[in-house]
């Protein structure tokens, strides 16, 4: 995931080459390194580099790295002649590339003839069983093409091999919430907090899943992980300053007569709700109002 | 009895210099034939995943205070189970690493092709070095030294009364054998095939790794208390807010 550093900058020096600039090739190189997906930008300014003569062979040995980044942009925006020129460039210099067949193979993807496609594929995973990209590919061919339960099996054969891939991780876990498979996608959630536990996104959205579930005890450990978020975000996450509302009165009623006192965060509750609508009050006052009585009937 | 022996220049420039001039080229010539000698190596779909599950273990036993108790402990047991954990690794497959490592044609073959590229060139300049300059002394070693080294040092010099720290063409041809590795990295980048002292280690330990890492895992992982620190984070939000809002 891309720090936010690297995303101001990113930002920065994509507003450059947008008013004219230059350094459309710095941005092109970040774009490829933090691997951001801006497929029209880097369509417009990698084909203005390539189209120039001069610029392409200032380039040097870049220039089919730059290729393949204008191909796979060109595919995303579905302008597939120009992929198809990039991609007859790359395969006159390399004939017998696996990256030249791995991208006439997204070729076809992208142009919707799935069953060409996966026969590419399978034969590229002949060769080389173990290549991850491929079978990623694979998944989500299966996934475009609406056959859901296709691309959750596949992906759980990779896993079983490449079990340290936490992107894998997480597009299974939002496939799985998808298709309301709540437990499933609580356990992708929590192998995704053992690998990155400080990244506050995996404990927001295991909470929610926790939450959804519904049960007391499913309550209580939404309730902690929301708390994590908070204190991850320092404080600064709506959503889980939501959640911990919610959380509070559903555990108050689930739990209605029993009185299972909340000795761990009296408070959480009420400051919760006062954060709220301080950053309301900042940024969106005009529903303040709506927020007041919404956490009013919470409350009770 | 230390007397000053005079040494001639000329050896400075006949022999030390072109000797450390000539094993500067061969280990570049060495690197780019390692280069195009390099038959890709079809990683083994079993230790992929073997390397896979030890990153895995690794992050649940360094994150296991994250997950609820009830989670953590199912994936222990899912890792360290009797008969079909990942982890466990019966004692009789652990002693085959090594001797597959061996009957496998492939890696048998790869390990020999290491192996020449490393030891016939040392052989071949070392052959050189003694034909050609052996039987005089070479330079002199500014620090003194003990007796003991002189069987090492002094191999071609016949003498027994010459001072220790005047050293034998061969010796030279050792010393750079050694310092060279930080002028190749240096010149060649991080990955070059001279760095023969390291891949003399490295070899030494590759059998067993897999299977003794994935025990050591395992152990590692059975120790584990988990002591959830969710709890603490309530009070650790409570203790935010009250910050933001105040």
């Amino acid at each position: 995931m891309v720090s936010k550093t690297e995303e101001t900058q990113l930002n920065s020096l994509e507003n450059q080459v947008d008013n004219g600039g230059g350094g459309a090739w710095e941005y092109l190189c970040l774009v490829r390194k933090l691997k951001a997906r801006r497929s029209e930008k880097v369509l417009k300014y990698g084909l203005s580099i390539l189209n120039d003569p001069k610029k392409r062979s200032a380039l040097g040995p870049e220039e089919w790295t730059l290729y393949e980044q204008v191909a796979i942009a060109a595919m995303d925006c579905q302008c597939l002649d120009v992929a198809k020129d990039c991609i007859k460039a790359l395969q006159k210099k390399f004939p017998e590339s696996k990256r030249v067949g791995r991208l006439n193979g997204m070729l076809l993807e992208a142009k919707g003839s799935w069953g060409e496609a996966e026969k590419a594929y399978s034969s590229l995973l002949e060769d080389n069983p173990l290549d991850q990209v491929i079978h990623k590919r694979r998944v989500a061919m299966a996934k475009a093409q609406g056959n859901i339960s296709g691309a959750i099996e596949s992906l759980n054969k990779y896993l079983e091999i490449f079990m340290a891939d936490h992107e894998a991780w997480r597009e299974l876990a939002e496939i799985y919430v998808s298709l309301q498979m709540y437990k499933q996608a609580a356990f992708c959630y929590e192998e995704l907090i053992l690998s990155q536990p400080t990244v506050p996104l995996y404990h927001l959205a295991y909470a929610d899943v926790l939450y959804t579930l519904g049960g007391l005890e499913n309550l209580h450990t939404a309730k902690k992980y929301y708390a994590s978020t908070i204190d991850l975000t320092g404080g600064k996450n709506t959503r889980a300053l939501f959640g911990i509302c919610l959380c509070t009165s559903a555990i108050a009623q689930v739990s209605k007569g029993r009185n299972k006192e909340d000795k761990e965060s009296p408070e959480l509750h009420s400051l919760a709700a006062t954060a709220l609508e301080k950053d309301y009050k900042q940024r969106a006052s005009d529903k303040l109002g709506l927020l007041t009585s919404a956490l009013r009937s919470l409350k009770t | 009895m230390a007397e000053d022996l005079v040494l001639d220049t000329a050896i400075r420039d006949w022999v030390l210099i072109p000797l450390s001039v000539v094993m500067v080229l061969i280990g570049i010539l060495r690197y780019f034939v390692s280069k195009l000698m390099r038959s890709f190596q079809v990683p083994d779909h079993k230790i992929v995943k073997e390397g896979q599950v030890i990153v895995r273990a690794r992050n649940l036993r360094a994150a296991a205070n994250f997950i609820p108790p009830k989670s953590f402990r199912s994936r222990r047991v899912y890792f360290s189970n009797e008969e079909n954990g990942l982890l466990f690794v019966p004692k009789g497959q652990a002693q085959n690493a090594q001797a597959q490592m061996f009957s496998d044609p492939n890696m048998a073959m790869d390990m020999m092709k290491k192996n020449l590229s490393m030891i016939i060139p040392q052989t071949l300049t070392f052959a050189w070095v003694n034909f050609f300059f052996s039987g005089f002394v070479a330079a002199k070693i500014p620090f003194p030294l003990t007796q003991r080294f002189r069987s090492m040092l002094q191999n071609g010099i016949d003498l027994s009364t010459v001072d220790v720290s005047y050293v034998s063409s061969r010796s030279w041809y050792f010393l750079n054998l050694f310092g060279l590795r930080g002028l190749f990295s240096l010149i060649l980048g991080e990955e070059n095939a001279t760095d023969d002292t390291q891949r003399m280690m490295q070899m030494s330990g590759f059998g067993f790794d897999p299977s003794k890492s994935l025990g050591a895992e395992k152990d590692g992982l059975d120790i584990v208390q988990h002591e959830w620190a969710l709890p603490k984070f309530e009070h650790r939000a409570e203790a935010v807010l009250k910050k933001i809002v105040s």
